[in-house]
């Protein structure tokens, strides 16, 4: 009863002072008839008339909101108030994004051409310091790249040596650190499937630490051991390495990057370029190297052997971890000559602490591993290409267009072969 | 008119062939000059060092079936040690003693494996050598043979076929037990049932529960583990409980000194056809596990 009283007198509130103007309407009809007004009669049928039209009126505005229906005016007022705030709101959460986005070292990410137009000039300016103080830019150039029988084996031909063209590119000055990977793992990249290569989706539950956490094999209860923050993370497969790249905004060097960046050509008039057999000469130096000769057994901080730095000033290119590159293993060599392997294996280089030989650490050695190890001497650093920067950025240190040589084969076009 | 002449007599010099000079490794007599003993062909120069150096040496052999890895774990430890010097360091005795860590290494230098052991005796190099501790005043002088696995497998199958391997193993102070970890992970319960019969051929061959081998310290290696599950490394045992259930069992039951270790020379490997079939290729060098396994049996002796 309750209920039926109470909507009753909701639906009928609303029409309260119309019924009341025409109640009062229908008794003075009813008193100028009486009196023999006709005048009267029909002013008295007008102000019913309005009186039903303010009804309908007000029936239609109890349809819409009761705020903008009590508000008017001021709710419009209120409206733009809000938007303006949500867009502060917005401004500070970009700014936020971008602050922690150059805490996790993804300066990378920021200076795309796509999303540099989004970024204030301090916030450019910091990206762009960034940069410079951890990646090494390499200049365009050419790079010989000798075959594996050759350089393994000692049995290699001269003409099977190829010579490539490489563009302007960054190398990371340092390999990657755990500390810098425990970002990755904890902004959740292994939960990110559009980090990941398509092919390895069903692997990924694999890539656990000892404890069974998502990390590096090397790793337990999702954390690094104590002291080891500035060491190279070690114990990744190579999907877990791109992931990384991918995740930063960079991506792993090729083959002739990595040895373009560690031998450092010299173009010699268009013949073989000449290049260092070790990052800092042809002379092999176990103080300049951690490697099994150097007696230390373990890794070391990537900081460390300054001695070692290449002309480009990238440090540990050689020793300390092998690192993991994009291009395929034994890809330099021919089809024929092409050792038999396992699945799918990729090429990395510059040996690590437990190298036994000097030669199977220098610049042209190349060795593999499957894609999905996970080795205690494997680690990796990445690679950004200068055409991958806002155009700004790169036009001003890209060398002049160097005229394609004769018998210098274009990486790009290489590429699908390597990779 | 007679002309006194002198002439050497030398026939004193036969006198040296009647004594017999004692082979080191079987006791049988040979002439003092035999290169390698008649009775089982191992080489007489250990005999020699023995007697000139007033050392006994001791013996260890690395033993296991064919493939194992047995040649490259001999090489590069004695490569390994014989650079290192902070925790042990070993002498080579004699020039011969060398020719297998130069064998090993200048193969794998070139990312090869040595060629195989040839199954002759007289074609096995040795290695005599001293080694030094730094927690041991005194150094211990050790004999190690690099055995071919298939004569090893047919001594177990038909025993006296080798007398070299039956007398050896029987004056051995300790054994390293080779078994190829990748093949067993991946199923192959053949390097198993290898393992526990020289484990049993060894427990027959001198039953003794002091002298014998149920006493005399086994190490249980296995080998090829940079191709196996990272985890070999931390948890042999482990392991071993898990892909070996039979070696591990007999090796509670009947060795009371007895552990199980991990070694990995190559990092990786990739293979080669060719006319004798697929050739096994390493794509790096990197020993790890190498020392920790012999240190141990050095301790134990």
């Amino acid at each position: 009863m309750t209920t039926i009283a109470s909507t009753l007198v909701q639906r009928v509130r609303p029409c309260f002072l119309p019924l009341a103007v025409a109640a009062v309407g229908g008794v003075g009809f009813l008193v100028s008839w009486a009196a023999g007004s006709w005048l009267l009669a029909a002013l008295t049928i007008a102000s019913l008339g309005v009186a039903g039209g303010v009804c309908w009126f007000l029936r239609r505005r109890r349809v819409r909101p009761r705020s903008e229906s009590s508000a008017g005016e001021p709710a419009v007022k209120e409206e733009v108030r809000s938007r303006a705030r949500r867009a502060e709101n917005a401004a500070d959460e970009s700014e936020d994004l971008i602050e922690e986005m150059l805490r996790q070292g993804r300066y990378a990410l920021l200076l795309r051409p796509q999303i540099v137009g989004n970024l204030n000039e301090p916030q450019v300016r910091n990206a762009l310091e960034d940069l410079e103080a951890a990646m090494a830019l390499t200049p365009e150039g050419t790079v010989l790249l000798r075959t594996w029988r050759a350089t393994a084996e000692h049995d290699g031909d001269p003409s099977d040596d190829h010579v490539m063209r490489v563009e302007a590119f960054y190398l990371d000055r340092y390999p990657v650190t755990n500390r810098e990977y425990l970002r990755f793992v904890e902004a959740g990249g292994y939960e990110q499937m559009s980090l990941w290569d398509p092919d390895i989706w069903s692997g990924i539950l694999d890539f656990v630490d000892r404890s069974g956490a998502p990390g590096p094999g090397e790793w337990e209860n999702g954390r690094y051991a104590p002291g080891r923050d500035d060491h190279p993370v070690v114990g990744v497969s190579w999907y877990e390495a791109a992931a990384y790249a991918r995740w930063v905004g960079k991506r792993l060097p090729t083959d002739a990057e990595w040895v373009k960046a560690a031998s450092w050509p010299v173009g010699n008039g268009g013949g073989r370029p000449m290049q260092r057999k070790y990052p800092w000469g042809d002379a092999m130096d176990h103080t300049f190297a951690n490697l099994w000769a150097t007696q230390i057994g373990d890794t070391l901080p990537v900081s460390k052997l300054e001695e070692g730095v290449s002309v480009g000033g990238v440090y540990q290119l050689i020793g300390n971890v092998w690192e993991w590159t994009h291009s395929n293993f034994g890809a330099w060599d021919e089809a024929a000559k092409r050792l038999e392997i396992q699945g799918a294996m990729k090429s990395i280089r510059g040996g690590a602490f437990d190298t036994y030989f000097d030669s199977q650490a220098t610049c042209q050695f190349q060795s593999g591993d499957s894609s999905i190890a996970r080795k205690h001497n494997i680690g990796f650093r990445c690679c950004l290409g200068l055409c991958d920067l806002a155009p700004n950025f790169a036009e001003d240190w890209s060398a002049p267009g160097a005229a394609q040589s004769e018998g210098v084969e274009n990486e790009t076009g290489a590429l699908e072969a390597a990779v | 008119m007679s002309k006194n002449a002198y002439q050497e007599m030398d026939s004193y010099r036969l006198a040296q062939y009647v004594v017999q000079a004692p082979c080191y490794v079987c006791g049988g007599g040979n002439v003092f000059d035999a290169e390698l003993c008649r009775h089982c062909s191992a080489p007489m120069a250990l005999s020699h060092q023995a007697n000139t150096q007033k050392v006994r040496p001791q013996m260890v052999a690395a033993i296991g079936p064919s493939g194992a890895g047995k040649t490259v774990y001999l090489g590069m430890l004695s490569d390994l040690l014989s650079r290192q010097n902070d925790r042990m360091q070993i002498l080579a005795r004699g020039a011969f003693s060398i020719s297998l860590q130069q064998a090993t290494l200048a193969a794998l230098g070139r990312c090869r494996f040595p060629e195989k052991t040839p199954n002759e005796p007289d074609r096995w190099n040795w290695l005599h050598c001293q080694v030094k501790m730094a927690k041991r005043r005194r150094p211990v002088e050790l004999i190690m043979p690099d055995l071919a696995g298939e004569s090893l497998m047919q001594e177990l199958d038909r025993p006296n076929t080798y007398p070299l391997i039956n007398h050896f193993l029987n004056r051995c102070s300790s054994v390293m037990l080779m078994v190829d970890a990748a093949d067993l992970e991946a199923g192959d319960e053949s390097h198993d049932y290898f393992a526990m019969k020289i484990v049993s051929y060894l427990c027959e061959l001198d039953s003794r529960p002091r002298q014998g081998w149920p006493n005399r310290p086994v190490s249980v290696i296995f080998t090829k583990a940079d191709e196996c599950s990272p985890s070999i490394f931390h948890k042999p045992d482990e392991f071993a409980r898990r892909h070996a259930p039979g070696l591990f069992r007999t090796c509670r039951e009947r060795l009371h000194k007895h552990g199980f270790f991990a070694t990995g020379v190559v990092g990786c490997c990739a293979y080669r056809n060719t006319i004798a079939g697929k050739l096994q290729v390493p794509l790096r060098i990197e020993p790890r596990g190498i020392v920790e396994p012999f240190e141990w049996i050095v301790k134990q002796m």
